[in-house]
């Protein structure tokens, strides 16, 4: 941790804000291995193969949620979309009669229109979030390797997750959501069951 | 919050030892044995007998309908863990809110079964 | 809300203050959703689908009269609107109203659906079920407060929309319409769902008031994430109603889907998606009027001539009427794109209307498709007017309601908001909207001359004989129902549109503050 707290206390040449090594290496070293993941899900001509490469940038996506300290976020990326979505997306791949090995003739004629999509999305996105909110820094209560007797005098440094206050959101303000979540997911298996099955 | 972050060390440090062993002992065994790469060697095993047709088959529909049902109950779980670490607070409230939510999450399973879903046949 | 005020308020038990009286509507369609399950499995098989049509209807109209209940409560006690659930759901007179428009439609979709199911041997009380569930999620919306309320709402509107869609299960077609219709409204989805995301980037929260309050005491410096929300919202929004250019949907989900879905699509989803526009967009980013009043203004005018110039080139009834539906929601977004209280009115006094004469005329193209529900060429209805003259005469009185005939429900809905775009100062959109009214009579009168003129004796002689002998329509009781109470209704608001008027324009969207 000495290595740590050291690297902490680099600070820009002309502020005398702290970088935070350890957090920014590790958002760097998982934001390029999730752009890579999801090159890599456009590029493969295999389906499964594409799915597979999915759960990496989600699992990624998770790791950055976590870096965040917003744990729960990070567990309910895991759980859904790793544990559920995947599992739909391969079922789905599976009921197809697509080719589930190499498919050379995957039709793939149309992606020059989806790169421009997906370049002028990107631009628009990144530009309101960069213009929004330019060089803000991480709430101090989120940073990594904040030693503690930064945190504030006389203030305990909290080490409790957030979890609990996410708790607090659910079953307080938004009770009714949670219970109309419900009646969705009733609302899809039943649709789900009407349309899939035979008789 | 530091220090939850500091907990993850573990999570990541743990992950790291675990990819490593696994690259250590297949790297290592690569290392040693003789390479004499042969077609046959990349045929799926099936008990000694040559393999017919392909690996990947047309799943059945019904499938997806679990996988659905998984999908429900997963979410379930997903809002139990944030009661949990709540849940005294909450005291009664909290399971009646909870309760109310499984509740209507379990007629999903009443209609599976009110349409055989579940029966395989 | 930050982390920390979270934090801070972790130490007390939340239990949010649960307004009931005010929540009743709401309930009502929920628990009858949830309660329609175990019914529908415990009834006998024959009469399954019969019962429960009755039980929809009952909870439907169990829902009007709380919503009356409680309107009344407002205007006698007081304060015009009140908030439930910490801030969450808030319930006022738009909200009501609107509520009602919505259970008008599921009564009148019922109606048809109970016919069509026996006619097309479907099993049935799901679709009764997904009918009240998809209900449900558009009274969430109507009374949503909260951006992320607001999208779980669409959400189960959407999903139960979708399949019913894809309800009949042997036409391709439905099929078809259910797999368009739910991928591209996943798509409309991550749009709404990626603005919601920006605007609490740029606000800090999803609660309506907050961000009114914040957009009026704050000045931002860089717009750059809110306008893109407000841009991403607008896009979710325009896709549920149909406007162009986010419209390629409807012509095929209209096409496909079983017909009475679609009264029910063209009603309800639609009501329900403006209701969330006008509260978002109108009412709570109001301090914004001039960024987002060009981008509504523009999709206004291209729906209403793209819908009234492409209806007419139909030869498909039903892809002429969803061509019409995109005309109608050209008109509502004029109305909503003047962002007045005028405005407000007269999109809601046209989506009370238009639930009405969509839900007759869809149910009479219902029994023109006849079995299999294939029979909606315009060639196929040349002539009906000889052989159906009562189900031809009311069709010709919806169409020409539609078309905007004074002493009918269409006139006056087309009439005030063309009277709110002209006080707005909008002229050029106003003549726009004159443009797109006259082009879509063609639409209408076409269909109906087509039903009136088309076949003499003699055609009928030549062809008789080989083909084989045209049966009467058969008319089921909930269709005949429907059409009577459509045709009252149309007739009745149009004579006598002081009500109707007078409670659109007690309705306005407030802002309910939470604790108030």
């Amino acid at each position: 941790m000495t290595l740590l707290a050291a690297a902490n206390g680099i600070s820009l040449p002309g502020t005398d804000d702290p970088i935070n090594v350890s957090q920014t290496v590790g958002f760097a070293l998982l934001a390029a291995l999730m752009i890579w993941a999801a090159i890599r899900v456009v590029t493969t001509r295999n389906v499964v193969h594409a799915a597979v490469w999915l759960v990496v940038v989600l699992a990624g996506a998770a790791a950055q949620f976590i870096l965040l300290a917003a744990e729960f976020v990070g567990v309910t990326q895991v759980m859904v979309y790793i544990g559920a979505v995947i599992v739909l997306i391969l079922f789905g791949v599976m009921l197809t009669q697509a080719k589930l090995g190499n498919d050379p003739n995957l039709s793939r004629r149309n992606w020059y229109g989806g790169a421009v999509v997906a370049v002028v999305l990107f631009g628009l996105l990144a530009f309101a979030t960069i213009d929004t909110f330019e060089d803000a820094k991480l709430p101090e209560d989120r940073r990594m390797a904040l030693p503690a007797a930064e945190v504030g005098d006389g203030e305990v440094p909290r080490t409790e997750s957030n979890t609990g206050a996410v708790s607090d959101a659910v079953f307080g303000a938004y009770l009714l959501p949670l219970e109309v979540l419900g009646v969705l997911l009733t609302a899809a298996l039943v649709g789900a069951i009407a349309v899939a099955r035979k008789d | 919050m530091s220090d939850l972050l500091r907990s993850y060390l573990t999570v990541f440090i743990f992950g790291a030892v675990a990819v490593g062993l696994v690259g250590a002992v297949l790297g290592l065994g690569s290392f040693l044995r003789p390479k004499r790469p042969r077609p046959e060697k990349l045929i799926a095993y099936e008990s000694g007998v040559d393999p017919v047709g392909e690996g990947w088959t047309q799943a059945e529909i019904r499938y997806y309908i679990f996988a659905l049902l998984f999908v429900v109950f997963d979410v379930e779980a997903v809002f139990l863990f944030p009661y949990a670490t709540r849940a005294e607070a909450y005291g009664w409230y909290g399971v009646g809110a909870m309760a109310l939510f499984i509740g209507i999450l379990t007629l999903t399973i009443l209609e599976a079964w009110r349409k055989k879903v579940l029966r395989w046949s | 809300m930050s982390v920390a005020s979270l934090l801070a308020a972790a130490d007390t038990v939340p239990a949010p203050d649960v307004e009931w009286s005010a929540l009743s509507p709401f309930l009502v369609v929920v628990v009858g959703a949830c309660l329609l399950l175990p019914i529908a499995g415990l009834l006998p098989r024959r009469t399954r689908v019969a019962w429960s049509a009755l039980f929809t209807i009952a909870v439907a109209l169990g829902a009007i009269g709380a919503s009356a209940w409680v309107w009344h409560d407002l205007s006698r006690v007081g304060p015009t609107e009140r908030t439930t659930v910490a801030g969450a759901y808030a319930v006022d007179k738009f909200s009501l109203f609107l509520i009602v428009v919505i259970c008008v439609g599921v009564i009148l979709a019922t109606l048809l659906t109970e016919g069509y199911l026996r006619r097309e041997d479907l099993p049935g009380a799901e679709a009764y079920l997904l009918y009240l569930a998809s209900a449900s999620g558009a009274i969430i919306m109507v009374t949503a407060a909260d951006l992320i309320v607001l999208f779980i709402g669409l959400e189960v509107l959407s999903i139960a929309a979708y399949v019913l869609a894809g309800l009949h299960r042997r036409r391709l077609r439905s099929g078809e319409a259910a797999l368009k219709y739910f991928v591209l409204g996943g798509f409309s989805s991550a749009f709404f769902l990626y603005g919601v995301a920006l605007i609490y980037g740029a606000t800090g929260t999803t609660n309506l008031v907050g961000i009114a309050e914040y957009l009026a005491t704050h000045r931002l410096l860089d717009e750059g994430l809110l306008l893109a929300g407000i841009g991403l919202l607008i896009v979710g929004f325009a896709f549920k109603v149909g406007g162009v250019p986010f419209h390629v949907w409807t012509p095929d989900v209209y096409q496909g889907s079983p017909s009475p879905v679609v009264a029910f699509m063209a009603s309800v989803v639609k009501a329900a998606a403006f209701a969330g526009m006008l509260r978002v967009v109108v009412v709570a980013l109001s301090t914004h009027r001039l960024d987002w009043q060009p981008i509504l203004y523009a999709i206004a005018v291209l729906s209403m001539i793209v819908g009234a110039v492409l209806a007419v080139v139909q030869s498909d009834v039903k892809r002429m009427l969803a061509y019409s539906s995109i005309n109608h929601a050209g008109f509502m977004l004029a109305a909503v794109s003047t962002g007045a209280d005028e405005g407000i009115a007269a999109v809601l006094f046209y989506l009370a209307a238009y639930t009405v004469l969509i839900g007759g005329t869809f149910g009479i193209v219902t029994l023109f498709g006849r079995r299999g529900d294939g029979h909606h060429d315009i060639d196929d209805y040349r002539g009906l007017a000889r052989r159906e003259p009562f189900l031809a005469l009311a069709l010709t009185i919806f169409l020409l309601a539609q078309a905007g005939t004074p002493l009918t429900a269409g006139f006056l809905a087309k009439f005030y908001v063309i009277q709110a775009v002209v006080d707005a100062g909008s002229w050029w959109l106003g003549l726009v909207a004159m443009l797109a009214a006259t082009i879509s009579a063609f639409l209408y009168l076409r269909i109906v001359l087509t039903m009136y003129a088309g076949v003499t004796d003699a055609d009928v002689e030549v062809a008789e004989p080989t083909a084989e002998p045209v049966r009467r329509i058969h008319v089921p009781l909930g269709a005949k129902v429907a059409i009577a109470a459509a045709l009252v209704l149309t007739i009745a608001i149009g004579v006598v549109p002081d009500p109707l008027t007078h409670a659109s324009r007690t309705a306005r969207p407030e802002l309910v503050a939470p604790g108030d």
